[in-house]
């Protein structure tokens, strides 16, 4: 799969959303934490030695499981091979906390759902949908049925607990 | 740069749903500067969020090519070959060359157009901050009505409340349309979204609310007692006011709503 470097580039030099030196350590055997400048843009997670403007590296953010790993890191992996992590060291917990947060809404996956779940929400109690006076209710990537049907299920219980 | 490609492309044939497909001409390599001229090569596009991904043909298991919609503008244009309804990826980054693309009829060319054009993450995150804010406001404004209609049985109170808010929301609180932004009226000034105006317009949507060190959606809702005290307070000058006008309509009358 080709992409073009520079063009990811250029995401890599947008304002993050959150962005810190971090000790990184790659999911091979036998590799060794490193510092690394560690940026948030959008869904992607770019990393960069501290002294370079150039990204090393970067992570789509798209089916990932982001946990906790012992106190002031965390690991990030992905769903087709779960066992392969990246970890990451933090200065103390509530940084690591925050990191955590901020990468598991990182998704447009994640966006979605919750377009989806506050869309029907408003719905059920206005028994209007809120996006038709925007003209764009009918937009493919707001749609409910669109969604694969476990991701479905899995979404509404937390959200529930956080809004109520 | 390294990328976790298998992630990619196991992303690009998940069952998450795609925004929009279809076959289109492309010229030179995938993912290489392209080379507009002959005929280019038709593949089978595939847009999912933020990425645009081609391939080989429908049933090809891997990608060919990734461009990620962020950052870039997409506008109709000149195809090398006069049948073809073109149209290009334009990065705003020095020496990032357009992509250049084709569909085979006028509806797909404008569909296309359309679909990648919403396609950054920060549109995204536009719709879902709004109607987070709207469920919100919807939830408020029925707890409201409840209190004020067992207080004073009185609906007034709560038709001011839904115009009061209907007139933040068109003061450009919210712009998916290209429409040009309205600037900030007295409706919108104490929502928390009417205060990201003035960059809303300077910046467009894709920009918007990158780099201030908030999380995609915003990040009151992690914490219900944050939130509630930051509406609380529109609640809160809100009914103020109504009993202002309560109080000036009734000169004379009792006072018959504390809060």
């Amino acid at each position: 799969m080709r992409y073009n470097e520079k063009e990811l580039r250029a995401l890599s030099q947008q304002p993050a959303e959150m962005a810190a030196e971090l000790s990184m350590r790659g999911p091979k055997k036998g590799s060794v934490a490193k510092r690394r400048l560690v940026k948030l843009v959008v869904n992607f997670l770019f990393y960069f030695r501290t002294d370079e403007a150039e990204p090393l590296g970067a992570l789509l953010l798209e089916r990932c499981r982001v946990a906790q790993e012992e106190p002031g890191g965390f690991s990030i992996s992905f769903i087709e091979d779960p066992e392969r992590k990246y970890y990451f060291e933090c200065c103390t917990q509530e940084q690591c906390q925050e990191w955590m947060e901020a990468l598991r809404r990182a998704s447009y996956e994640y966006m979605r759902r919750s377009l989806i779940f506050y869309r029907n929400e408003i719905q059920k109690m206005t028994g209007k949908d809120p996006l038709e006076q925007y003209g764009i209710s009918e937009e493919a990537r707001f749609q409910l049925s669109n969604l694969p049907r476990d991701g479905r299920a899995a979404f509404v219980g937390p959200w529930l607990d956080e809004l109520d | 740069m390294k990328l976790n490609k298998r992630s990619v492309a196991h992303y690009a044939l998940s069952d998450s749903p795609a925004d929009h497909m279809g076959f289109l001409r492309t010229w030179g390599a995938p993912g290489t500067p392209p080379t507009p001229s002959g005929t280019g090569r038709r593949c089978w596009f595939v847009l999912k969020g933020n990425l645009l991904f081609s391939f080989e043909s429908r049933e090809a298991r891997a990608p060919l090519s990734l461009v990620v919609l962020e950052g870039c503008t997409v506008e109709l244009a000149e195809a090398p070959v006069p049948e073809e309804f073109a149209f290009a990826i334009r990065f705003n980054a020095p020496g990032v060359r357009p992509h250049l693309l084709a569909a085979d009829g006028q509806a797909a060319q404008e569909a296309w157009v359309k679909a990648l054009s919403r396609a950054s993450f920060g549109y995204m995150r536009l719709v879902v901050r709004e109607l987070e804010s709207q469920l919100h406001d919807a939830r408020r404004s029925l707890a409201l009505h409840r209190s004020m209609s067992q207080k004073v049985g009185a609906s007034r109170p709560k038709s001011q409340a839904s115009d009061h808010r209907s007139s933040g929301l068109e003061n450009g609180h919210f712009l998916p349309r290209d429409c040009s932004p309205v600037g900030a009226g007295e409706g919108g000034g104490c929502r928390p979204g009417a205060r990201d105006l003035p960059e809303w317009e300077l910046q467009g949507p894709t920009s918007l609310l990158l780099g201030r060190g908030q999380s995609p959606v915003s990040p009151e809702t992690s914490c219900f007692s944050t939130l509630h005290d930051w509406y609380g307070q529109e609640i809160v000058q809100l009914r103020q006011e109504w009993q202002q006008r309560d109080r000036g309509n009734q000169a004379g009358c009792k006072r018959q709503d504390e809060p």
